[in-house]
Parts: structure tokens; C-alpha cells; sequence
């Protein structure tokens, strides 16, 4: 899900790219917490969502241990790849996300993380997956933070790990826009430009798909969702 | 009876029993005494009264016709000014005088006039000759004697073929023609006549005739002044609504509006729809109170008002929020309700908020009719209210019904029981009828709640939602950029082919690259690509900059300014919409008819 945990600004310098970044994450996971349950009732078609998990389960052994990253109320995903009978840990930046996914997936793991506190030599190690899905959290990080974030998941695969990972098609950064009645920066590329920057990142992809997607809410403009099903080169 | 001109007599001797008597009247010669003067005094205060009391043309020339009748004269003719004069304006067209109706006693059917007992022979429509002898007397304002010497040729000019062939008309002073000579104008003539054998018009009876023109003439003037007022009043209400309701794709729409009962009883209600960016619609209904003129003035204003905030795309809440705001400045006593509505086909989903406005109704196309729930409000011109925005889901098939409170109240019903007698109604709308005509379902709803006159106004707006599957849209957030024209067209070319718009596709590439190229000069924030498939192809630009593009024609080595001329030359249709977050341009295509439907 769209989900980042509220860090304060810092500066970082462990020599994994983020040096040189402010990461900001001021009022992203509070808008979260604020939206809480009603993120399903706007988005209640999950297909493509679902359509990216049941790849992961048909291309994952039993027994695989998969990162939620940005899990939401971990459903569906979290919940699809419990019951599929994998080791599911979900990390999300919103504390009131988290209590939610606990509630609706007590047979999955969670903690409120943000992505930047896993990266190579930061403050939380929750080892290495067989599997990363990411479906709409990339989107809430400033594009510079976007490869940083990928080189970080793909530091937390095991060679051959599977990402699938959405976004939505657009071409901004940082972009303020409003969000169920909150306002929430959001970054985005277009198709093009993501297919460049998980090549860098070190991704092949194996399968893709697009829809559009208009959420139920007056809010919330309809949008090109993009799901990417990869896996790590090497 | 026979000829006796006698000057002495009056219309006293045949006033009272002509009418009813099939033979000659009696007459019984009398001297001018006080007697008759005094019946003559009656008789005028009875016919003037009944001329005044009339309160449109017919019946104030039918209240005419039956004083004069057989009271005063066998037979009147009146022909009036066409078309008659209104106010004090001078018209430079030429007289005409138009035949209005002919009454005559029943015995004076074969002896006068009217040989076959049809008007045949008078003339219908008269054009005074210019400085001709009726032009002249019409002038003059006078009634005169048919013997008055020289008069015989406007007789003639005004009855047409009946007056010249001999014996047609009575002898002596048995005819008397009357201008109806109003305030500036001439409304029109009277002639009265009497049979042969009746006692001729005498001098005072010419002063009679002259009341009874008089009073006439204001009677006219005063109907065609009512009935002007009634009309323009009218005029004003129906030019104040929307001649016609814009047939946005994705929704259906239908409308009536039925004025109060009472004739130049003005209202203030009013609807509209305002299609907006994204194939969104707006639905408003509204209501001014009172009923006058200034009602009927203030509404005008007031959907003028929402149109243009409207325009703004503006959410519900924020449009009545600056209407109020608005209100106050047209003054501090008008009161209005207005519902303001938002449908999205395709988010399918309603967006409305309320001033003070009975709720409105969703009909569901399973039968079920529901009241919508929204925070009634405050009504516009309070001031200061907080109104709020209320979101629900608005499925395909389900029709939504607006109305004002002429539908759901009147003196023996209060709003809440009139709301539920419609939601009834609607429930009740056998399943035929729900997905048939708008237009047939406004009937129906008219038939059984407004059924007979009224005290009120009502105005009634119904919409269908069809909605688009959201494959029918493709939306993008672009950052200015020198290379955004690029991306929009990439995008553009993909979704295009995905729709299976391939013959679109050069055309469109092309304008989408000029607006965005246009939109990225000015834009500071994320510009927005918005491509739509319904009937047409639709592309929309929106950026944060209010300046709204003009076409202009670009000189030759001009860099910039060919974009619009090019959207103006190959677009079906184009506009640009100051929005209150800056502007959108947008230009449609129209689909080739046998391009099959594509897409998931």
C-alpha cells in the first residue's frame, strides 16, 4: 500500500546513495493514519493487485519468505500471501496502517518501518526474501529517493528474488496532490523512464500490465496503474 | 315602427325591452324630460361599469357589446388597431384596423347589415387611406352621425362591400361611428346602428356613444397593458432558464418547468446543467423566494452567478459558499434554496451539497427509491453558514430527480409529507417505465403530484446516469517540461491504439502536442492530459496558469501561436474553461462511425 513511516528529517551518510538526501517525510504517513479504512472503500477494485500476487504465488516455493513494503491494512495482498502459506512480513509507515493490517492478517508480520531504514546498513535488518511486492508505497518517496529504493530491494532479494511492484503512470515529483480528503506528494514516471530505472536498478521484467483505474471517490482523479512483475538479475 | 327622426328621442324608449321582444320595439315618443335624462344616466352608469370591470380585450369589448346591445343599438361592429399599441411608443407602421366581433339584436338580423346573417360582407381588415376621410375622423377622436356630411366615405372604408350597396345601411342618423382613442393611440373604431324602424341616435345619444368609446378605449389600453405585463413577466422568467439542456455523453437529462396558476403570477425557480472538465456534470435546482418580478430578477442573477462559479469547477460546498456570498451583495432580502449537484461518470460517483433545498430522490433501476440525505443547510442570502459536501456512489441505470418545493407542498400538504408522496411515487414506477424516457418519467411525476392548478411554481430536473467503464479515460500528471509535448503525444499514441483509434491518431498526436506545448509554457506546477473516449474523443490540458488562450493567427516566422489556429481548424469542437486551480483547454474529435468499440 501506499505506506512510508513518519521519520524525521535527517541527513544520512552510510555510503548507500541517500548522503546527500533530506528525507522528508512530514505529513505522509500522518495522512495515513488519517485515512485509515477508507483507502479500501476508494480503491475496492484490487484485480491488477491481485492479479501481480497470484504471480508471486505461482512462481514462489512454498514456504517463501515475502516483504510487504508499504503493506497498508494488508488487504489483499498480505492476506492473499499468508494464505498462500508464505512468511509474510509487512512494513508500512503509518502507525495506525499497521495496527489495521495486525487485525485483518494476524497470520503475517508487521512493523511500522520506513523503507530507508532498510537499506544497506540501516537501522533495521529483516534479512533477506525470496519475494518483494511494493504495490503503490515507491510512489510516496521524491523520485531521487525512487532508485535508491529499488537498489535497497534489491539488496533485501536473494539472487533470482521476484519484485512486483505498481505505480502510477505520471510524470512528477514530490507532486502534492489531494487524497481522500488529505494531501498527500506523490512521484511517478512514465512507462518508459520506470522500465530505465529498474534495468539500472538491476531488474528484468517478466511481466507487465496497465489498466485504468478510476477509484470510487470524487477525490481521487482516475489514474494509469502499472503493475511490473521482475525479478532480480543477479 | 317607422321612420321618425326625432331628435328628441332616446335610447330609453327601446333600451329595456329590445332585447328580448321579437317584433318592432314600441316606441313611445317622449319629450327630453328629466326622466329620460335620468334613465340615459343610468343606463351609462350601468354600461361603464360593466366595461370597466372587464379584465382582458375580450371582456371588456364582450361587456361593450352587451351594454350597446340591444340596450343602446341593433348592431355594433368593432374592428381594433392591429397589432394594438402598448405604453406610449409611437409606431411608424400604418393603421390597420382589424374586424374584432359584430353583436346585433336578434330582430335585427335580416333588416341590417347582415343580409345572411354572417359577417361575410364586413371587411376584416382595413388599412385607412392615408389623409382619407376615416384617417381623419380616427384622428379627430369624435364619434360622428353616418349622416354627418362627408362621412359616408369612411363608412364605406371601414364596412367594406357591406356599406356600399344601397339600403344596406339604416337611414338618417341610425348609424354612429366612434373612435376607441386611447392615450396616444388609436385602438380601434365602434359602430353602432339601428334598425329602420327604431327611433334614430339623437345628439345626446352621440354623447352617450362617446362614453361608452371612451371607457372602452381605457379598457383596452388597460388589458393590453395587463396582458403585456403578464407577458413580459413571463418572457423574463422563460428567458431566465435555459432554452435548452446540453446533452453531455454520459448521462441523460430532462427538464420542465410549470409556472404558478394565476396569470403574471412570476416565480423564481430555476435548473440547470453545466457540463464541466472530465465529463462531469452539474446539476442545480434552485428556488428564489417570493413571487414577483424581482423574484423572477434575482433567480436570473443567481443562475448566472452559479454558472459562472460552476465554470469554475468549483466543489458543491465552495459553489454555495461564494453564492451566498454573492447574494448578500444583490441585497439583504432575497432568500433562495439551490441544490448543487456533481456527477462523474466515471468515478460514478455524486458529489452534492444543499442550501436550504428539499432533498433530492435517487431512483435505483431495481424500483427502490431513496431521499438522499445531505446537511439541508442554510438558504443562500443568510450569510455565514458552513455548507457541506456530501459524496455517494451513483451506479449506471439509477436516475436522480431535482425539484423545488411547487412539486411536494401546497396549503393542504406540508414538504415532508409531499417528499414522501413522491419517493412513493417513484417507487411505485412500474419497471417499464424506469428505464424509459426521461422525458415521460418528468410526466409522470407531474401528473401525480401536480395534478391540478397551483399556487406555486415548479421546476423539475431529472438525470439518468450512464457512466463510462474506466478503460473509457486515460489520465496523466506531467511536470512542465521542454520535453512534456514529446511525452504527451507517446501517451497519447499508445492509448489511442489501445482504444483502436488508429485513423485519430496523426490528428490527435498533433493538437495534443500543441496545447501541452501551449500549457508548459506557463505552467509552474504538473500539467494534466486527459483523453476521453464516448461518442467523441475528447482530450483535455489542464495547467495551474488562469491566462486563458486566444486564437490568434500566427505571423509568418512566429515561433509560438499556430497551437489554437491548428485546434481551431482540425478540432470538431475546442474550448478553454477558466478553472479556479487555473485552466483547461480541451478539443474534440468525432469517432468514424464504423470504428469498431475496442478496449477491455
Amino acid at each position: 500500500m501506499r505506506g512510508r513511516k513518519a521519520t524525521p528529517v535527517s541527513g544520512t551518510n552510510d555510503g548507500s546513495g541517500y548522503d546527500s538526501l533530506r528525507l522528508d517525510r512530514t505529513g505522509q504517513a500522518e495522512a495515513f493514519d488519517a485515512i485509515g479504512d477508507r483507502y479500501d472503500e476508494a480503491f475496492p477494485h484490487k484485480e491488477g493487485q491481485v492479479g501481480a500476487g497470484d504471480w508471486l504465488i505461482e512462481s514462489l516455493d512454498p514456504g517463501a519468505r515475502v516483504l510487504d513494503l508499504g503493506s497498508g491494512t494488508g488487504v489483499p495482498t498480505a492476506r492473499q500471501l499468508a494464505d498462500a502459506g508464505f512468511e509474510v512480513i509487512g512494513v508500512d509507515f503509518s502507525a495506525r496502517m499497521v495496527t489495521l493490517a495486525r487485525e485483518y492478517v494476524p497470520t503475517a508480520t508487521f512493523h511500522q518501518l520506513d523503507l530507508a531504514d532498510l537499506r544497506p546498513g540501516g537501522s533495521r535488518d529483516l534479512g533477506r526474501f525470496d519475494a518483494v511486492a511494493a504495490f503503490f508505497s515507491l510512489l510516496m518517496l521524491p523520485r531521487a529517493e525512487i532508485p535508491l529504493a529499488l537498489r535497497t530491494i534489491h539488496h533485501l532479494l536473494t539472487p533470482g528474488g521476484l519484485l512486483a511492484l505498481s505505480m502510477v503512470e505520471a510524470h512528477v515529483d514530490d507532486f502534492e496532490i489531494p487524497f481522500l480528503g488529505n494531501t498527500i506528494r506523490v512521484s511517478g514516471y512514465l512507462l518508459e523512464d520506470l522500465h530505465k530505472i529498474l534495468d539500472t536498478a538491476g531488474f528484468e521484467i517478466v511481466k507487465e500490465n496497465s489498466y485504468t483505474y478510476a477509484p470510487a471517490t470524487a477525490d481521487v482523479p482516475p489514474e494509469e496503474q502499472v503493475f511490473l512483475c521482475c525479478r532480480r538479475r543477479d | 315602427m317607422t321612420e321618425q327622426p326625432s331628435p328628441r328621442e332616446g335610447p330609453a324608449g327601446t333600451a329595456r325591452r329590445g332585447g328580448s321582444s321579437s317584433g318592432p320595439a314600441p316606441v313611445v315618443p317622449l319629450g327630453r324630460t328629466p326622466v329620460q335624462q335620468m334613465d340615459r344616466l343610468q343606463y351609462l352608469d350601468v354600461a361603464t361599469r360593466r366595461i370597466a370591470r372587464g379584465m382582458d380585450l375580450d371582456e371588456t369589448l364582450r361587456e361593450l357589446r352587451w351594454a350597446a346591445v340591444p340596450a343602446f343599438a341593433d348592431a355594433i361592429v368593432i374592428h381594433l388597431h392591429d397589432p394594438l399599441p402598448v405604453g406610449d411608443e409611437k409606431s411608424a407602421a400604418p393603421v390597420v384596423l382589424q374586424l374584432h366581433s359584430i353583436d346585433r339584436a336578434p330582430e335585427a338580423r335580416s333588416a341590417l347589415l347582415m343580409p345572411h346573417a354572417e359577417y361575410a360582407s364586413v371587411a376584416e381588415r382595413v388599412q385607412p387611406a392615408f389623409a382619407g376621410r376615416l384617417a381623419k375622423l380616427l384622428l379627430a377622436g369624435r364619434p360622428a352621425f353616418g349622416d354627418t356630411p362627408g362621412i359616408h366615405p369612411a363608412v364605406a372604408e371601414l364596412l367594406g362591400p357591406a356599406a356600399s350597396a344601397h339600403g344596406t345601411l339604416p337611414p338618417g342618423r341610425r348609424l354612429i361611428i366612434a373612435p376607441l382613442h386611447g392615450r396616444h393611440h388609436v385602438m380601434g373604431t365602434v359602430v353602432l346602428l339601428r334598425r329602420p324602424d327604431r327611433s334614430a341616435f339623437t345628439t345626446d345619444d352621440l354623447l352617450v356613444a362617446s362614453q361608452l368609446a371612451t371607457h372602452t378605449a381605457i379598457g383596452v389600453q388597460k388589458a393590453v397593458m395587463y396582458g403585456h405585463e403578464a407577458s413580459v413577466a413571463d418572457t423574463l422568467q422563460h428567458t431566465m432558464l435555459p432554452s435548452s439542456l446540453p446533452e453531455p455523453t454520459g448521462i441523460q437529462l430532462a427538464s420542465r418547468y410549470l409556472p404558478a396558476s394565476k396569470t403574471a403570477q412570476v416565480g423564481g425557480d430555476w435548473y440547470d446543467a453545466i457540463p464541466l472538465p472530465g465529463s462531469r456534470v452539474a446539476l442545480i435546482v434552485g428556488d428564489v423566494m417570493g413571487h414577483s418580478m424581482t423574484s423572477a430578477a434575482i433567480m436570473g442573477q443567481l443562475r448566472t452567478i452559479v454558472q459562472t462559479l460552476a465554470g469554475l469547477d468549483l466543489p458543491p460546498h465552495e459553489v454555495l459558499h461564494h453564492l451566498d456570498e454573492q447574494a448578500q451583495r444583490l441585497g439583504s432580502d432575497h432568500i433562495a434554496t439551490c441544490l448543487y449537484a456533481i456527477y462523474d461518470p466515471i468515478s460514478h460517483r455524486l458529489l452534492m451539497a444543499n442550501a436550504g433545498h428539499p432533498p433530492a430522490l435517487l431512483l435505483r433501476p431495481n424500483g427502490h427509491a431513496e431521499v438522499l440525505q445531505v446537511p439541508p443547510g442554510a438558504p443562500i442570502g443568510v450569510g455565514g453558514v458552513v455548507f457541506e459536501s456530501v459524496e455517494m456512489p451513483a451506479p449506471t441505470g439509477t436516475t436522480l430527480v431535482l425539484y423545488t418545493d411547487g412539486l411536494v407542498e401546497s396549503r393542504d400538504t406540508d414538504v415532508g409529507t409531499g417528499v414522501e408522496a413522491l419517493r412513493t411515487h417513484l417507487q411505485s414506477t412500474p419497471h417499464r417505465h424506469r428505464l424509459s424516457s426521461l422525458e415521460r418519467l418528468c410526466d409522470r411525476i407531474l401528473t401525480a403530484l401536480a395534478p391540478g392548478p397551483r399556487d406555486d411554481d415548479i421546476a423539475l430536473l431529472t438525470a439518468r446516469f450512464e457512466g463510462f467503464p474506466p478503460d473509457s479515460v486515460g489520465y496523466w500528471h506531467l511536470d512542465p517540461h521542454p520535453l512534456t509535448a514529446g511525452q504527451a503525444r507517446r501517451l497519447t499514441r499508445r492509448v489511442l491504439r489501445r482504444w483502436g483509434l488508429d485513423a485519430l491518431l496523426d490528428t490527435t498526436e498533433l493538437l495534443v502536442s500543441e496545447v501541452v506545448t501551449n500549457a508548459v509554457r506557463y505552467a509552474s506546477r504538473p500539467i494534466s492530459l486527459r483523453l476521453l473516449r464516448t461518442d467523441v474523443l475528447r482530450c483535455e490540458v489542464t495547467d495551474d496558469s488562469p491566462q486563458v488562450p486566444r486564437v490568434r493567427q500566427a505571423a509568418p516566422g512566429d515561433e509560438g501561436g499556430r497551437g489554437l489556429f491548428l485546434v481551431d481548424r482540425l478540432a470538431q469542437r475546442w474550448g478553454a474553461t477558466r478553472l479556479s486551480t487555473g485552466k483547461v483547454v480541451w478539443f474534440e474529435q468525432q469517432i468514424p462511425k464504423d470504428q469498431p468499440i475496442q478496449g477491455s
